[in-house]
């Protein structure tokens, strides 16, 4: 790709930028007369950038700090440090020091689908009313009655819902079609950026399809950009253009989704990618044991976080973290011996 | 019926029904499958189609509100060669008291909700054992500590007196499974083991369970929606749908040549790691409600390639494809007739 095209492209426009993001939960002080205090670090500095148009993967076990990234770039929660920095079309907004009025108002640029729609609709509104509330809530856009029903219909038929069942209440539909009107709810204010937090775990595997397909066609169609946090990593790869692979609070490797699929270069993505069976009784099923347990994020060993299960530790990581490091096309890697491991995955 | 291996477990003719507010509520019609000894049988199928509650009969661990028909049986073959039907034992007698955790272990999906969060690991493992086995406490006690060790967690002597909540998820479902396997069960009945667990943990478990069954020759019905997760476990697969089996036979056949449009939408809709960019071409429509039952062929209202006139009035009959393989569709019915 040549220089002038990169730059007409719009996949290469920055839509947010994070640097060495961190998120440390107070869990007391140690010791009886107030020592040191203690923290878990959910998110401890995490660097990546997000283009516009774009789909982020997320991917990591349980406890990973997955979750609490999405939220905090959404500012449900309020990180304790870095940088994060939103690119609108009038100029980049600081995500860390937005407050009060300012942070209200900005708050229609950024949504979040959740993971379970028997939960997130409130059953006592309407459908109409659930798709309308994030309009009517302080009506930051100074919507007539009539403008805001016109985009509830709009919205609604985007998602492909029928417009007779606006007038119902949750309760009538099937896991499909709620979460249908979850999405519609997010997109009803016209966001440029979307967290997915396993927006497609609860569903049965041939409702997930079509969930699948209708967030690709509507970012296509609305120029979304979304994060999608997942676990299930065949998902991931079918959505991502690009994929970030987390660890017990940091980003081990990240890079292009073939990369990361195909040419995995941090012995976590390859342990990760090893353990997903095929639904094909006649391919190889040989997962990687990770021996060990996952260590606390309150009580991290020293130098790599992975050691502790690692099949290919040495002394080095046990005393040294590995930086992120670049490998050409966007993927980087935090792991000492990211070299070999390429090698040793083609024999 | 297809398979003459020695059959441990036989559902025969399941009609069962949930008696609600709403009028009766049909669940599984007509459903049979044979479990044989010292294999596994992986029962697939999505939300509302049946499979826990099938497995769950044979324990009789359903709602009060439960009707099964006159004609359904489960037949157990226990390890000294009687046969049971599980169905015509009263609730709560000395026999199905005894089946229950005993000749027939369960696992179920959530490992803390199976717990109690009060009692230690090794109070609820010793209750199990004395309950099922002849043994004291303290040869309880150590079955369990053995039992734990087998499973693959480090230190069971210190595990043992710990409560749920200290152990991880990972830990939980091992302990899970050495509670059910504590009093030697001949069938396990394993309801999503491993749904709730990260994939790293999920393949040990996987692993565990495979190792464990060759070597204590246990029979194990496997209940999953993940068809990646069945193909890896199961020697033969029964496909259910709004309470029908409309596939079943061995693992290879019936994944690799799938003849049922159920069978073959559900493996196309799955995303593929190896084509990255095909669109994903999804089962349309959505499951019908239990309370809107489809008449004839319950797949009918979703199924591409539906008969018109035929799939909608008429339950097509099981076609034997294989001795191991059998779908019950009325295309292949058709084909049949017309050869």
């Amino acid at each position: 790709m040549s220089l002038a095209e990169q730059q007409e492209s719009p996949r290469n426009e920055k839509l947010i930028e994070v640097e060495d993001l961190q998120l440390y939960f107070p869990i007391g002080k140690k010791g009886l007369f107030g020592g040191s205090e203690m923290f878990v670090k959910a998110v401890d500095s995490v660097s990546f950038d997000i283009n516009r148009g774009e789909t982020l993967g997320l991917v990591g076990e349980s406890g990973s700090g997955k979750t609490t990234v999405g939220r905090a770039l959404l500012r449900a929660y309020r990180p304790t440090g870095g940088e994060a920095t939103f690119h609108t079309g009038d100029g980049p907004v600081n995500l860390i020091t937005l407050e009060g009025k300012n942070l209200q108002k900005f708050r229609r640029h950024m949504q979040m689908i959740f993971q379970d729609p028997y939960a997130s609709l409130n059953p006592r509104m309407t459908v109409r009313d659930i798709i309308a509330e994030p309009l009517e809530a302080n009506n930051i856009e100074g919507l007539s009655k009539e403008q805001i029903d016109e985009r509830v219909r709009e919205t609604a038929a985007l998602c492909k819902l029928n417009l007779e069942h606006l007038r119902r209440f949750p309760h009538a539909f099937s896991g499909g079609q709620r979460q249908r009107i979850c999405i519609a709810r997010a997109l009803v204010g016209r966001p440029e950026f979307v967290v997915c937090d396993e927006s497609v775990a609860a569903l049965d595997v041939s409702i997930q399809a079509e969930i699948i397909n209708l967030l690709q066609d509507l970012q296509k169609e609305l120029n979304i950009t979304f994060l999608f946090i997942a676990h299930d990593l065949s998902v991931v790869a079918h959505i991502s253009d690009r994929v970030a692979v987390m660890y017990v609070g940091k980003i081990v490797e990240i890079g292009p989704t073939e990369e990361i699929f195909y040419r995995p270069r941090h012995p976590y993505t390859r342990a990760l990618l090893s353990a997903v069976p095929r639904p094909d009784p006649d391919a190889e099923f040989e997962p990687e044991r990770l021996t060990g347990e996952i260590p606390n994020p309150a009580n991290l060993p020293q130098g790599c976080r992975f050691n502790t299960r690692c099949p290919m530790v040495t002394e080095r990581c046990r005393m040294e973290e590995p930086d992120l490091r670049s490998f050409g096309e966007g993927h980087n890697v935090a792991c000492h011996y990211a070299e070999q491991i390429v090698e040793r995955f083609k024999a | 019926m297809m398979m003459t291996a020695e059959t441990i477990l036989s559902f025969e003719n399941l009609d069962v029904s949930f008696k609600t507010d709403e009028g009766m509520i049909k669940v599984l019609d007509g459903v049979s499958f044979k479990l044989e000894k010292g294999r596994t049988l992986g029962l697939v199928g999505e939300s509302g189609s049946g499979k826990s509650v099938s497995t769950r009969c044979a324990v009789q661990l359903n709602a009060r509100n439960i009707r099964i028909g006159a004609g359904s049986r489960i037949v157990l073959t226990e390890q000294d060669g009687t046969q049971t039907d599980v169905l015509s034992l009263k609730p709560n007698s000395r026999k199905i008291r005894d089946i229950r955790g005993g000749e027939i272990g369960m696992i179920f999906q959530e490992p803390m909700a199976s717990f109690s969060p009060v009692y230690t690991i090794g109070n609820q493992m010793v209750e199990a054992i004395r309950l099922h086995r002849d043994a004291s406490k303290k040869q309880a006690r150590e079955l369990a500590i053995e039992m734990l060790r087998k499973v693959g967690i480090s230190s069971p002597e210190q595990r043992i007196d710990q409560y749920p909540g200290e152990l991880s998820g990972g830990m939980r479902q091992r302990a899970m499974i050495a509670l059910a396997l504590s009093t030697n069960p001949n069938v396990l009945i394993a309801d999503e083991p491993t749904t709730a667990l990260d994939v790293t943990i999920q393949a040990q478990v996987l692993d565990l369970m495979r190792s464990l069954q060759q070597e204590l020759e246990m029979s194990i019905i496997f209940i999953t929606h993940d068809l990646g997760v069945v193909s890896q476990v199961a020697h033969d697969i029964a496909v259910m749908y709004l309470g029908k089996v409309v596939e079943y036979g061995s693992t290879k056949e019936v994944l690799k040549n799938p003849q049922h449009p159920y069978t073959q939408g559900l493996l196309k809709a799955l995303p593929n790691v190896d084509h990255l960019e095909d669109r994903l071409s999804p089962v349309g429509g959505d499951i019908p409600s239990p309370l809107e039952r489809p008449t004839g062929c319950p797949f009918h209202t979703r199924c591409p390639q539906a008969i018109s006139g035929l799939c909608a009035s008429s339950m097509p009959a099981p076609t034997q494809l294989t001795d191991k393989h059998e779908v019950s569709c009325h295309l292949l019915t058709q084909q049949e007739a017309a050869s």
